[in-house]
Order: structure tokens, then C-alpha cells, then sequence
């Protein structure tokens, strides 16, 4: 049995609402007291339980001593900073590297420019836009799984 | 006069060792043991690496969790194509040797005899482990021994007990494991093994290449200048430069006849308190009932307002 509220279809401001593409939380399960007094208790206590699960099967662990004479014999920095970290690695000039730390910013600064003239908001309609957040988006991805690798495997990934 | 005495009691055991002990194609962890007080330098690499120059994988196998006082085991991997040999001291062919390290967090020990389950006994029959030193039972070495028989080396290890010694604490831990196989490439002492490759110690012209003592070759390498170097190349490698080519300095004479390498790897173990599991299992049994009960009153809520016709 569920407790759902259907839209008055008659009701001329409600489908004054709908024709705007508004109104709809008019209708279906009421949030209160149904979603949030019962079912949001029951997926908070589950989120906590998995965290507390995790923290006693698999305590988090304290790596080496800290030492700044002695660097690791494979250095990384977070995971999110992989890209950028490649970038540093594989270019032979340091001012080169420098230079294009700082053209990421830049190029991100520039993404709203981009296509600025499309008056669609769709991504579909907006190709040029699209294309270069997808092209950024994957050689991030390869340059951040680069940077896992030796250096010597780093531009072809081991696959050639 | 005691010094002395020690000194001629170490030194005649060293010569004992290495008269008993030693055999030409085998590696010598004992050489890392007298270098270095931990096989594991400040920047994580595993000294076995100072000689043995080559890299290949090396792979282990730890239980994610571990109870104390408990004896589980440690499977080091050591792959390599069993078909390969090596050159051996004398330059003559023999098999692999394999060789492993693995240094336990603090307070873990090799597992005793009498602990061992009859497949870890069987598992482990015929290796011998040795502590790093005496005052690191924690770090355990095997090898050299047999490579054919010994790809997966068997650490049986007893964890530690929080309860009996208070610098023991519930926690994960890391494990820093090397494998070897085959020959070193340099001594301690820095000299080259003839299982590595030998280079032009001059640019110049080969200009002659004679037999040496015990199967070695002396490649004579005339400068521009007329000056002669000569590089003495044991039996082993095969000496690629004929007389009459013209060599750069440091450029390889001989092809490289080494198929051994040394692999590290860290792994994870958590020492896991009993009780913990069962605090943990007590928690989840309450959040699952408070789960059931608030789906419960929801469903209750619902006939309230279905009845009342409030929605």
C-alpha cells in the first residue's frame, strides 16, 4: 500500500502550473512525515553502518615516518592532481613546465567563452563546446594514468 | 687483547661461512646482513637492490586481516621461466637461485615448529628462515635456495598479541617484501660479478683481445692518443667487440648475461581485535532492526492517512 497523492487534473491553476513546466511536487509520496521521518533515518543509518563497518575491518593505516632527506622511490602526489603532476614529469624544460601549469587555469577560464554565441543550453547543441570538454576530459584521464606509470611507459601507456 | 681476539674469532668464522657455506652461483643475503642495520633504506628500497641491479616482478600474498597470537602465512611469488640459466661464478651454465625478504611489522616473529598446521609444515618443509639480526626477529630471510622448486616461498608468521605486551596495538600494518632470483651484478665491495654487463672503460680501437687466467678475456682498448687500457672480462658474458672496432667510452663489449632480478612490493595486514568483530556485528543487527522498525511505523503512518483521507 503507498500513500500517493494524484494531481487534481481539474483543477485550472494547477494546470496553469503544469503547462509552465512547474507544479509537480503536488503530487506523489508526501516528503513529510513520509520520506523524512521514516526513510531518510533508514539510508543515513546504513551510510553510517558502512563507514563504521569500514573503519573497524580496515582501520586506516600509518605509512613510514615522515623523513624530508630521504625521498620515496616512486613519488605521487593525490590522485587528483595525476594530470597535472604528468605534465611536470614528461616535459624536459622546466619553464615549459611552468608555462603549461599555468595555461590550465587559463584554458579553464576560457571555457565559458567558448560557444558563447549558442543560445542553446543543451550540451547536445553545442558541439564545439562539447568536443573540447571531451577532448579535455579524456587526455586528463590519460595523462593521469601516465603518471602511475614508469616513465618510460608513461606517453604510450605500455601499449605500444 | 679482547678485541683482537673477537676480531680473529669473526674473521675465522666469516672464513668458515663462506668455506661451508658459500657456493659460487649462489646470492649472499649475510653480505646485506653485515652492511646494513635494516634491509630497508629511508627511501623505501630494499637493499638487495644495491647488487642485485635488474628488476622483475615480485609478487605476495597476505590474509587481509589477522587475530592475535594467531600463525597465518606470508606467500612470496618469485616467477621466472624455469628454462633459463645463468651464468654461474666460473662462467659455467646452472640453474636459478631464489632469494626473499620480508620484514614484518614490529612484533611479528616467525611462527614456531610446534604452531605450524600440518599443510604449513609440509609447505614449508626444507626452507630454512633466518632473522635479519638478533635484535629484529621482525625481519625474515630465505635463500639462497633452488629456484625451481622454490617459485612461491612459504612464510609461516605468528602475530602478535596486544594483550601480553603493551607496544603492541590493534592497527594495520605494512610489510615490505623483496624476491630474488638469480645472480648479483656488483659485490659490496663495488667490484663487478660476471653476471653483468662489462663496458669500454676508454673510447678507442679494440686493439687486442687475450686469454686471462681462469677462462677470462683481456680486451685491449688502444686511445687515439696511443694509450692502452685494458678491461679484464670474466668467464661469463660473451664479449661482443672483435679487434679492429672502434669502441666509445663506457659503450657495452659484452652482451648482458643476466636473467635474475630483484622485485619489492609492500603489502597490508590488519591486526584485528575479536572483540571489535563482534561490536561490529552487535551494531549492525541494531541498525538493521531500526531500519525495519522506521519502514514498520512508515507503513503504520500510511494507513493513518489512507483511513483519515488526509493526502
Amino acid at each position: 500500500m503507498h500513500i500517493l497523492k494524484k494531481p487534481d487534473l481539474t483543477d485550472p491553476k494547477l494546470r496553469a502550473k503544469l503547462a509552465k513546466g512547474m507544479g509537480h511536487n503536488y503530487y506523489g509520496e508526501p516528503a513529510w512525515p513520509n520520506d523524512l521521518l521514516y526513510m531518510f533515518p533508514v539510508v543515513i543509518l546504513g551510510t553510517i553502518g558502512c563507514m563504521v563497518g569500514l573503519a573497524v575491518m580496515d582501520p586506516a593505516m600509518l605509512g613510514d615516518k615522515a623523513d624530508p632527506f630521504a625521498t620515496p622511490l616512486e613519488i605521487l602526489p593525490e590522485w587528483y592532481l595525476y594530470p597535472v603532476f604528468q605534465i611536470l614529469r614528461v616535459v624536459p624544460n622546466k619553464l615549459l613546465g611552468i608555462a603549461l601549469q599555468t595555461m590550465i587555469p587559463l584554458g579553464l577560464m576560457l571555457v565559458p567563452f567558448i560557444e558563447s554565441f549558442n543560445k542553446f543550453q543543451n550540451p547536445f547543441r553545442r558541439p564545439v563546446a562539447m568536443a573540447t570538454f571531451l577532448f579535455g576530459t579524456v587526455f586528463a584521464i590519460y595523462l593521469g594514468i601516465g603518471a602511475a606509470m614508469p616513465i618510460d611507459k608513461s606517453l604510450t601507456l605500455g601499449l605500444f | 687483547m679482547r678485541r683482537s681476539l673477537s676480531l680473529l674469532l669473526g674473521s675465522l668464522i666469516a672464513f668458515a661461512v663462506l668455506l661451508t657455506g658459500a657456493s659460487p652461483s649462489w646470492a649472499y643475503p649475510f653480505w646485506a646482513q653485515q652492511n646494513y642495520a635494516s634491509p630497508r633504506e629511508a627511501t623505501g628500497k630494499i637493499v638487495c637492490a644495491n647488487c642485485h641491479l635488474a628488476k622483475k616482478a615480485t609478487r605476495v600474498e597476505v590474509p587481509q586481516a589477522i587475530f592475535p597470537d594467531t600463525v597465518f602465512k606470508a606467500v612470496v611469488e618469485i616467477p621466472y621461466d624455469a628454462s633459463v640459466q645463468q651464468v654461474a661464478g666460473d662462467g659455467s651454465r646452472a640453474g636459478l637461485n631464489v632469494g626473499a625478504v620480508v620484514m614484518l611489522p614490529d612484533g611479528f616473529t616467525l611462527a614456531p615448529q610446534d604452531r605450524l598446521s600440518e599443510e604449513l609444515k609440509e609447505e614449508t618443509a626444507g626452507i630454512y628462515y633466518t632473522q635479519y639480526s638478533d635484535d629484529q626477529p621482525n625481519i625474515l630471510l630465505v635463500g639462497p635456495i633452488s629456484g625451481d622448486e622454490h617459485q612461491e616461498i612459504v612464510f609461516p608468521i605468528l602475530s602478535p598479541d596486544p594483550a601480553t605486551d603493551s607496544s603492541i596495538h590493534f592497527g594495520k600494518y605494512q610489510l615490505h617484501v623483496g624476491g630474488n632470483r638469480g645472480r648479483g651484478q656488483v659485490y659490496p665491495t663495488g667490484e663487478k660479478s660476471n653476471n653483468g654487463v662489462f663496458n669500454a672503460p676508454v673510447t678507442g680501437t679494440v686493439s687486442a683481445i687475450t686469454a686471462g687466467d681462469n677462462g677470462a678475456s683481456l680486451v685491449e682498448i688502444t686511445a687515439a692518443d696511443g694509450t692502452t687500457a685494458t678491461e679484464t672480462v670474466p668467464a661469463g658474458p660473451t664479449i661482443l667487440a672483435a679487434v679492429g672496432d672502434a669502441v666509445v667510452a663506457g659503450s657495452p663489449i659484452t652482451n648482458d648475461p643476466n636473467v635474475g632480478g630483484f622485485g619489492q612490493i609492500d603489502a597490508e595486514v590488519v591486526l584485528q581485535n575479536p572483540v571489535r568483530i563482534y561490536g561490529l556485528l552487535a551494531f549492525f543487527a541494531a541498525i538493521a532492526l531500526a531500519q525495519i522498525l522506521l519502514v514498520l511505523k512508515k507503513r503504520q503512518v500510511e494507513k493513518v492517512q489512507a483511513a483519515e483521507g488526509l493526502i
